[in-house]
């Protein structure tokens, strides 16, 4: 196989006497943990502790008191699913598939159908079902990405939950629908993008 | 043979071919909505523009027109461009395709008028995937939308009969269907009203879109104007996969794709598969629906006095009714593959000693004048063929022979069989019936012991049809269950009764298939898709 294998040389720590007597590391790191408990002690009696989710972005306390506090995320973590509703409490999603076939893990499964005559107000197609596997998720957001009608959303907030049973993490169409993002809101943020009835978007508007 | 030249390349063409059909013949497509191999020329959508060189020694056809070059319209002049579908081919003839700068643009600017009104809801229209409209605005269109009014809004899922549904927004009114049900399907029910952007297809009065080539509607429109309502929001195609098959509904043999999803393992619709000899391009209602006999009555599990049971029980049980057999009466079936019913009649004639052959099938129905025949089964002619010296008898000359005694066994292939109620009871007293059976029917009702058989969709398979040409099927999806293919339950059928077959492999029959050469005419192969 000719050449063998080419190292690349890494300088190895110097073995003076500091680093050779590992004492004084471990004094330092006492130090750090007596430092602390000072601090958080000081705080907790004269009443100076701050909010300790933003604190913990700040040096000082690292602790948080998880789950009844939690860190904030940041404002584009992808989170648990849910599917935006219409005016009408119905779901925007229109059963095209698209995050089903975007989705790298297939997680999503869809069954489609249409609405009765009286129930389509200018909409003809629906999920019977939609089902996605929390399991199999890997939170990629391709299908979001996906979606031509914004009807499927990952600003939740939430992340996957842990539960006792994988049935569990089975999310059907009901418990997807009945997620909000987190000012509650459970309609899109774009109700212009609903390519399936004539609606002129802005963008083409005089 | 005499040679236009289509971007510098020589392509042959018979007397009478326009150059789209040159072209077709020659595997090139010449971008097109409305022109149909099958159907005779409109020269309305204006997709197949081409540049036609004038020759030699004359002036070239110019139009004047006003250019926008980005400050001004300066005058200049373009060569006018002529339809390829309606234009005839003539020796030497030259003319430019996708070479011709012209021609690109006259497709930008054709996509772009088809596409101006159009609703884009490919998410939820059938057709997204393997749509004319999608295909060429990514080859030759691609500009940004400039229309700023709102579309033209037109009737949309208008139910046109019991199987098609109309959306007239997607609707390029190419009038293929029009032509198709007056030329092809000889019920001229569609019409087209209106003009321009307003064009939309019609029923009759007082009529529905109900002929037997309703689908053909369907597959004809090169958008999603016309969609199915069996295969309405049922899978979208691009999740599919194809296996080219012969339809099953009638002794005619339309060559079809059965379109089927290999993640479920469901087939969910047939489609024609061109074959200028047999079907043309087209198939009949009948038989496109009849996919869901994949699915439908399905016989997945061996039976016993028609109770379900294990594969090793039915087998044993089977062993001891057609051990040492009095008289052995076999049944082929017209709708099984040959190589099933040569297995079978190899095994009775070789092995078992029984020359008594009958044949069930479906019963039959009537000819359309069409495609449809009236026999309704897809392999007649050969099950008739591989029995060559010993014809089958007729299914009722069995029940006679089975309620007078002459038969006391019975080995049989096949599910349905025109077979009434004291029929199937008279047949259930003979000692042994054993049956191998893809679906429910008479035959598996009478039968002792049923093993389940593989539906055409499950296997490989040789089918003759009318005219007498063998026409390979392919496999579709995974066998159903238990079931195996019919010729392998024949060979485990003898490996039981302790014959040693050589039908191990499908090969093997088949090359003991052509050396029969009574039993077997060369199956012609089957033709590669035409590059549509």
């Amino acid at each position: 196989m000719g050449n063998g294998i080419i190292g690349k040389p890494i300088p190895r720590p110097s073995r003076d006497a500091k680093v050779q007597a590992y004492l004084p590391s471990v004094v330092a790191g006492i130090g750090v943990t007596v430092k602390h408990f000072f601090k958080n002690t000081k705080e907790l009696a004269f009443g100076q502790r701050n909010d300790p989710v933003l604190e913990a972005f700040d040096d000082g306390v690292t602790t948080i008191s998880y789950p009844e506090q939690k860190r904030p995320y940041p404002e584009r973590f992808r989170g648990v699913h849910r599917l935006t509703l219409r005016e009408d409490g119905n779901p925007r999603c229109v059963a095209c598939l698209c995050c089903s076939t975007a989705c790298p893990a297939q997680c999503i499964h869809i069954v489609a159908g249409e609405y009765a005559d009286a129930d389509k107000k200018g909409w003809e197609k629906y999920p019977v079902s939609f089902v996605i596997d929390e399991l199999r998720c890997i939170f990629c957001g391709y299908c979001v990405e996906a979606c031509p009608c914004d009807a499927i959303r990952m600003d939740t907030g939430q992340h996957a939950v842990p539960y006792d049973s994988r049935d569990q993490f089975i999310y059907e169409r009901e418990t997807l629908m009945s997620f909000s993002d987190p000012s509650g809101r459970q309609l899109t943020e774009n109700p212009k993008d609903d390519p399936a009835r004539g609606h002129t978007p802005d963008r083409l508007k005089h | 043979m005499p040679n236009i030249k289509l971007d510098g390349r020589e392509i042959p063409f018979m007397n009478g071919d326009t150059i789209i059909r040159a072209a077709h013949r020659a595997g090139i497509d010449v971008p097109h909505y409305c022109w149909h191999p099958g159907l005779s020329v409109a020269a309305n959508c204006r997709m197949c523009l081409v540049e036609i060189l004038p020759p030699p020694g004359q002036r070239a056809m110019r139009l004047d027109v006003l250019q926008w070059n980005g400050k001004e319209y300066v005058s200049t002049q373009k060569p006018k461009l002529q339809p390829a579908c309606q234009i005839g081919c003539t020796d030497g003839m030259e003319v430019l395709s996708d070479s011709s700068p012209h021609v690109a643009d006259a497709r930008k600017t054709v996509q772009e008028l088809l596409l101006l009104n159009h609703p884009v809801d490919c998410p939820i229209c059938d057709q997204a995937g393997e749509c004319r409209l999608q295909d060429y605005w990514l080859e030759h269109g691609r500009y940004k939308k400039r229309m700023h009014d709102d579309i033209v809004h037109k009737p949309k899922a208008v139910s046109f009969g019991p199987t098609i549904v109309y959306d007239a927004e997607r609707c390029i009114v190419c009038t293929r269907c029009v032509r198709f049900v007056e030329e092809v399907a000889k019920d001229p029910v569609l019409e087209k009203r209106e003009r321009g952007n307003l064009g939309e297809i019609f029923v009759a009065e007082g009529r529905q879109l109900d002929n037997n080539y309703t689908l053909m509607t369907e597959h004809v429109c090169p958008v999603g104007a016309l969609t199915s309502k069996d295969f309405r929001f049922k899978a979208r195609v691009w999740f599919l996969r194809s296996a080219r098959t012969v339809c099953q509904g009638c002794a005619t043999g339309c060559n079809a794709h059965l379109d089927f999803d290999p993640r479920n393992q469901r087939a969910y619709r047939h489609r024609p598969r061109d074959n200028e000899e047999i079907n043309k391009y087209w198939m009949c209602d009948h038989g496109m629906l009849s996919y869901a006999r994949a699915h439908e009555g399905r016989i997945t599990e061996a039976r016993v006095a028609g109770v379900a049971t294990t594969v090793a029980d039915a087998l044993a049980e089977a062993k001891r009714r057609l051990t040492n057999p009095g008289t052995l009466a076999i049944v082929l079936s017209a709708e099984h593959a040959s190589e099933d019913n040569f297995a079978l009649v190899t095994l009775a004639k070789t092995y078992l000693g029984a020359g008594d052959f009958f044949l069930a099938g479906r019963a039959p129905g009537e000819a359309d004048g069409v495609l449809m025949s009236a026999d309704r089964n897809p392999n007649t002619a050969g099950a008739v063929q591989v029995a060559s010296t010993t014809p089958p008898k007729p299914l009722a000359d069995l029940v006679a022979g089975v309620s007078a005694g002459r038969y006391t066994h019975v080995l049989a292939l096949g599910s349905e069989a025109a077979l009434d109620g004291p029929a199937i009871a008279a047949l259930s007293r003979a000692k042994g019936f054993v049956a191998i059976s893809a679906h429910e029917g008479p035959i598996a009702k009478a039968a002792h012991v049923v093993l389940p058989a593989c539906s055409w969709a499950e296997m490989d398979g040789t089918y003759v049809n009318a005219q007498d040409t063998p026409q390979r099927s392919q496999r579709a999806i995974h066998p159903q269950g238990d079931s195996r293919p019919g010729w392998e339950w024949v060979a485990v059928i003898a490996k039981e009764l302790g014959f040693a077959t050589p039908m191990r492999k499908l090969a093997e029959l088949r090359r003991a298939m052509a050396a029969e050469p009574s039993a077997s005419l060369p199956p012609k192969s089957i033709p590669a898709p035409p590059a549509e």
